[in-house]
């Protein structure tokens, strides 16, 4: 594999943007509020201008590991502080820093232990990008439970319906994620004989048996599927999201959805290529159960956060079809599907939280006609929803587009039954639409303001972001085909 | 014969002595006897440290000084130490019984001293005892809260019972072998673990530290005594004794060689029971210091299964483990002794606004209790991690996956504790809870030690390691 090193560690200094930011909140004081916000916004902004940087300046003719950075951390046990960046991981790291900046945005407004989110929400993030970046598998089970533990504080404080059951559920689930992922860790350390968690050390090629393959994949696909929404795995994420604050929710299913997605593709289809292709039809079957089951209960759910969770179930099921075919178009697809869903559900779920912000209500039946009330923050909405349809304009459509295709030559059934559930899903979201922007407006709300600019910023952000790949995929297909190609060339046959 | 390798239990002896006198003459008031307690701790720690290359054997063999018990010898005496910074505000214990509890205090310290570097079994056998004795005065000295009688029997009972089983163990030992010095038992006892004889010696000799350890099946004291002793106390029992109990374990279970038959499967079916039940039992309990008492039931589990393993990575992972729970239970005992500023046991709901009344002691305890779990990056991550690697290499998969699952199981229960002293809003508006600058200082050493043992654990895992190999 491909590795440059480079002179400047970039990795580490978005890292260190939100270490920086976390300690510079929690050494001010807590009534400096405003302060807090723009500190909170300083640094999110840094990461998300060293993430626009990586993800322009990385060699797409080169591929590999670009702008990578290796020190030693504990020499008897192999592991080292081992960061890259690649066509897999930057698409992420650049759909974390949006929805961080963004989600930093949205919560503006917050007035409620306002130091403790900010501090929490950076502490979260670090845990992400760190997860993504990291090539240690130490350190990516160390970022992995980093980023889950704030969950619990952010949903208990500041969440919404349900929220200590919802906190406790999606603490407990998700760590008993990372109980499975653990041992699949050490049994591969071990099984290695290399002493070394370096984990392109350990891809190489003959190293792990196909046994061993096929049993540590079934432990990662589980602990990761967990935290990706893997029908049946699921049922901690639409509780968990509706339990969420705004911000929260949009890092929840816009951002840690995928390290559980991710943690499937770095860990168990680099580490056990044998694996996958031995499991491959059932994470297809399960993808495809979590596809029809996601849509057809949103159809039937009355709270709109429900209606955008359990979105966010079948859509991420579409990212398991496309792991499933392995096949580089499909690989491709579900890389750019995890970018599009997170910038998408982020959107959804900063709209939802306005309107829940403003008129308390999630319910469907009590909104009603909020076009004419809010017609810009509808919009946003709506725009997002189109984007979740898989309209064509927005990046979800090319990723989506990209996985039936490739599902289709791979699982011809199971694809056509993933097809037909995009109706069901436009039926879903246009049901939503219909009834709470459309519908007969309810008077209570009449008087509410539209959104503003400066909270209709982050949102304008969300629905650029989704058109400009939308419009462009190459952008992002360039990027994620440069590593997917060579990654699939060299899988043992 | 040089004395200066031993200055350490010579110390700790005076010291216990200068307390021991002070019991024989009329009371000078707490606050000098608590000052000077920190002050004699404080000299055997810093001597502790200062002796920690000592090695050679000593008193006709009986007596052995490596890394391995010099290591020992300074986490207890950094046990002691930490305990002591807590008595500035003794609740509990009757103010002219001071001078005994520090007494008792030190004395079992160098009891426990005597026993991590007793290499014979009779030394073994005698240093238990002494500090068994010293526990069983200390946990009834508690007054005026009706739970210290019973703790302080049940405490004794089991304690006489286990010592009898283990006297036995240790006759068996003897009569197979012949010997009772362990570098006798060590060249022939691999070759005998097939003969019952030694085999159930070896299993009667262990359930004597397994008591100590509260490791299933001896575990049924540790509940009422956490609950019923002074939070003090407690906090001895809970890190201390622990602390001895490991390095014992480690010397014994390693006399097998590296790994008999018979003896595994039934250590592994323990560790099993010891963390699964410690853990299923937490879950219900509302008593934060018996809560305690069952996550220790369950730590035994862990730390038992860097031992079983029988080689050189768990033991270094068990002897790290030593030092994180040293560390980590400190923190939350720590957090316990200053809520409960009267000396009353705390229910969890006792915690509601605890983030209110004391920002830093909620970190302390968030950050303590997170560890106990094993969250990383904490040193009670580290040390699973390391125990878990060492078992994985012996092939245990199915053990590692079920203390991982024990691991979440425990982390449901912390996380109600944490979420008790964050969340939960007080009946009544309750002041804050004045810090001394001593205090502070100490919560901050404490919460760096579990923060950077945990990062950068090199280190300490170096030092285990080398202390590790001189016991394979």
């Amino acid at each position: 594999m491909n590795i440059t090193y480079t002179g400047f560690p970039f990795l580490t200094a978005i890292l260190l943007s939100c270490l920086i930011g976390l300690l510079l909140i929690l050494f001010m004081p807590a009534e400096r509020k405003g302060l807090i916000r723009w500190v909170s916004a300083v640094f999110s902004g840094i990461a998300l201008l060293l993430s626009v940087y990586l993800f322009l300046a990385y060699d797409r003719s080169q591929g590999g590991f670009q702008f990578a950075e290796k020190v030693l951390w504990m020499r008897s046990l192999g592991i080292h502080y081992f960061n890259g960046a690649d066509g897999f991981n930057l698409p992420l790291l650049l759909l974390t820093s949006i929805v961080h900046f963004t989600g930093v945005l949205t919560m503006w407004e917050l007035e409620t232990r306002v130091k403790e989110f900010f501090a929490l929400y950076f502490l979260l993030v670090l845990g992400v990008f760190g997860f993504f970046m990291s090539l240690d598998l130490f350190f990516i089970f160390v970022w992995y439970d980093v980023s889950l533990f704030p969950m619990y504080p952010l949903i208990l404080i500041w969440g919404t319906t349900r929220k200590e059951y919802g906190a406790m559920k999606l603490f407990l689930y998700l760590l008993a994620g990372s109980a499975l992922v653990l041992p699949a860790i050490l049994y591969l350390f071990v099984k290695s004989g290399m002493n070394t968690f370096d984990l392109i050390s350990l891809m190489r090629s003959g190293t792990f048996t196909p046994f061993q393959q096929k049993l540590a994949f079934v432990f990662f696909y589980l602990g990761f599927g967990i935290l990706a929404g893997v029908w049946p795995l699921h049922t901690w994420s639409p509780t968990g999201h509706v339990a969420a604050p705004t911000s929260v929710s949009m890092l929840h299913a816009g951002v840690l959805m995928k390290i559980g997605a991710f943690g499937i593709l770095r860990l168990a289809i680099f580490l056990c290529p044998l694996g996958w292709q031995y499991w491959a039809d059932g994470m297809a079957i399960l993808a495809v159960i979590g596809i029809v089951y996601g849509a057809l209960v949103g159809l039937t759910q009355t709270d709109l956060k429900y209606v955008v969770a359990y979105s966010s179930v079948s859509h991420m099921g579409i990212v398991g079809l496309g792991l499933s075919t392995i096949t580089v178009s499909g690989l491709n697809g579900a890389v750019f599907q995890m970018f599009a869903h997170g910038i998408m559900t982020a959107l959804l779920f900063s709209s939802v939280g306005y309107f829940h912000d403003r008129t308390e209500t999630k319910l469907i039946t009590e909104l009603g006609g909020m076009s004419r009330t809010m017609p810009k923050a509808s919009a946003y909405f709506i725009l997002g929803a189109l984007a979740g349809m898989g309209v064509p304009g927005f990046a979800n459509f090319w990723a989506e587009f990209t996985i039936f295709v490739s599902s289709l030559k791979t699982f011809p059934g199971l694809g056509i039954l993933a097809i037909s559930s995009l109706v069901i899903s436009a039926l879903f979201m246009l049901r939503v639409i219909q009834k709470t922007f459309y519908g007969r407006p309810n008077e209570r709300f009449s008087h509410l303001p539209d959104i503003s600019f400066g909270l209709g910023l982050p949102r304008m952000i969300l629905v650029g972001v989704l058109l400009l790949f939308g419009l462009f995929p190459s952008l992002m297909v360039d990027l994620i085909q440069a590593s997917v190609t060579p990654f699939m060339e060299n899988l043992p046959k | 014969m040089k004395w200066m390798p031993l200055l350490p239990e010579a110390y700790f002896f005076l010291a216990a002595f200068v307390f021991f006198v002070l019991a024989l003459v009329p009371p000078s008031g707490p606050r000098r006897h608590h000052l000077l307690a920190l002050f004699l701790t404080a000299g055997g720690l810093i001597i502790s440290l200062g002796a920690m290359g000592e090695d050679g054997l000593f008193f006709s063999q009986v007596y052995r000084l490596d890394l391995f018990s010099q290591l020992f010898k300074f986490m207890l005496a950094a046990g002691v130490f930490l305990i002591v910074c807590l008595c500035d505000d003794l609740q509990g214990i009757p103010k002219d019984r001071h001078p005994e509890f520090y007494f008792l205090l030190i004395l079992g310290t160098l009891a426990m001293m005597i026993l991590v570097s007793a290499v014979e079994l009779l030394t073994l056998y005698v240093a238990l005892e002494l500090t068994s004795y010293c526990l069983y005065l200390l946990v009834p000295l508690r007054r005026g809260y009706g739970i210290h009688q019973e703790a302080g029997i049940k405490y004794f009972l089991i304690g006489i019972s286990t010592s009898a089983i283990m006297l036995f163990g240790l006759a068996l030992l003897y009569g197979a072998a012949q010997t009772t010095y362990l570098a006798g038992l060590l060249k022939v006892l691999p070759h005998m673990m097939g003969s019952p004889m030694v085999f159930i010696g070896l299993l009667f000799t262990l359930s004597g530290f397994f008591f100590k350890l509260a490791f299933f099946p001896f575990h049924l004291w540790a509940p009422n005594v956490y609950q019923g002793a002074a939070n003090q106390v407690t906090a001895f029992i809970a890190t201390s004794t622990k602390v001895a109990a490991i390095a014992i374990l480690l010397r014994l279970v390693a006399l097998s060689g590296s790994g008999s038959r018979p003896l595994v499967p039934i250590l592994v079916i323990l560790a099993i029971a010891s963390m699964t039940l410690g853990n299923l039992v937490a879950l219900v309990q509302q008593d934060l210091k018996r809560l305690l008492g069952y996550s220790a039931i369950a730590h035994a589990g862990y730390v038992f299964i860097g031992i079983l393993t029988m080689s050189e990575k768990g033991y270094a992972g068990a002897i790290f483990y030593a030092m994180a729970y040293l560390a980590m239970n400190f923190l939350c005992f720590l957090v316990v002794v200053k809520r409960a500023g009267d000396g009353q046991n705390l229910k969890i709901t006792q915690l509601a606004g605890l983030h209110q009344r004391s920002p830093l002691l909620a970190m302390a305890l968030l950050l303590g209790f997170f560890s106990l779990g094993g969250l990383p990056p904490t040193i009670g991550f580290t040390g699973k991690f390391l125990i878990f690697l060492a078992a994985m290499e012996k092939g245990y998969f199915y053990l590692v996956l079920i203390a991982m699952i024990n691991v979440v199981v425990s982390l449901y229960y912390y996380a109600l504790v944490v979420k008790a002293a964050y969340f939960l809003e007080p009946e009544k508006n309750l002041p804050p809870i004045p810090l001394s600058w001593p205090t502070r200082l100490l919560i901050v050493v404490m919460v760096i030690i579990n923060v950077g043992g945990g990062l950068f654990p090199a280190f300490f895992y170096g030092l285990a390691q080398a202390a590790a190999r001189l016991v394979v």
